[in-house]
């Protein structure tokens, strides 16, 4: 097969790949349940929830241009899907009081390991990958944060 | 000397009001920032049966011991006593705990029905008496 054949074959699979919808979650800016908006908390904090973690943990994730082109879209939209499911901080205030505190023990556990933000996340958000005082502050916040459930 | 019978007398009144814990089964920890949580003989059962051998302080597992130890969980804090309480809930009724590859290895760690819905509604009732 000659090389300009198979150019022309992948560019038809880019363009039809194009056609099949990726399930990627619609962003939603009117949260009224949105832990941000209903709690106090730290502007640090606040910068480093929304920069490594309301991506994919909240109705309003920053779609990069590459969002939108597959087949990487898919992977971005499976992540967004994954995320919100498993927790969705536009919905924090829905939350019964254990959930809440299962979730900030779970966010403490998984910033210590560094099992999020995920390490693939990183590749194009640099700015989202934590340093080890920030990891500390995160962890402490979530732990006050729950004492404050007690209140 | 009625006098001298007041302060023997309120010593034992006193004494009548200290929780004493003499079943030596059902675990209990108080202290201020942890106000009780029960683990009552059923539920202890089970844990010893179907839980312990990973989440123990001693445990080979490191993420299991890191992530629950049952030997420290009375000695939390409130807080999380309740994210600890409500994720047991949580694996259990999803069956994703036991893990499958100790139940396929081990059968009979597997969780009955019955055993899952005493696990669940103690550690669902447990967690939200901490917030009253």
């Amino acid at each position: 097969m000659k090389a300009k054949t198979l150019l022309w074959i992948i560019i038809i699979i880019f363009v039809v790949i194009q056609f099949i919808p990726s399930g990627r979650p619609e962003v939603v800016k009117d949260n009224p349940q949105d832990l941000l908006a209903n709690n106090a908390v730290p502007e640090d904090v606040a910068g480093m929830l929304k920069t490594s973690c309301y991506d994919c943990h909240s109705n309003e994730p920053v779609y990069p241009w590459y969002a939108y082109v597959a087949p990487v879209s898919w992977l971005v939209s499976r992540d967004v899907r994954e995320g919100k499911k498993e927790l969705n901080f536009s919905e924090w205030e829905g939350l019964k009081k254990i959930k809440k505190a299962e979730y900030l023990d779970s966010m403490s556990e998984e910033i210590d390991d560094e099992d999020m933000p995920m390490p693939i996340y990183f590749l194009m958000h640099r700015d989202a990958k934590l340093t080890p005082e920030q990891r500390g502050r995160l962890i402490g916040w979530t732990e006050d944060f729950a004492d404050s459930l007690f209140e | 000397m009625k006098k001298y019978l007041i302060i023997p007398l309120a010593l034992f009144a006193a004494i009548l009001f200290l929780n004493f814990n003499t079943t030596g089964k059902v675990q209990t920890y108080t202290s201020v920032t942890s106000p009780g949580l029960t683990i009552p003989d059923d539920v202890q059962k089970i844990i010893d049966n179907h839980c312990y051998d990973c989440h123990n302080a001693n445990s080979e597992s490191e993420k299991g011991k890191k992530k629950l130890d049952f030997d420290k969980l009375l000695k939390l804090k409130k807080s999380k006593q309740a994210g600890k309480l409500s994720k047991i809930a949580d694996v259990v009724k999803e069956d994703e705990m036991p893990p499958a590859k100790i139940i396929e290895k081990y059968p009979e760690m597997a969780l009955s029905a019955e055993q899952k819905t005493t696990i669940t509604k103690w550690a669902e009732d447990a967690a939200n008496s901490l917030f009253n």
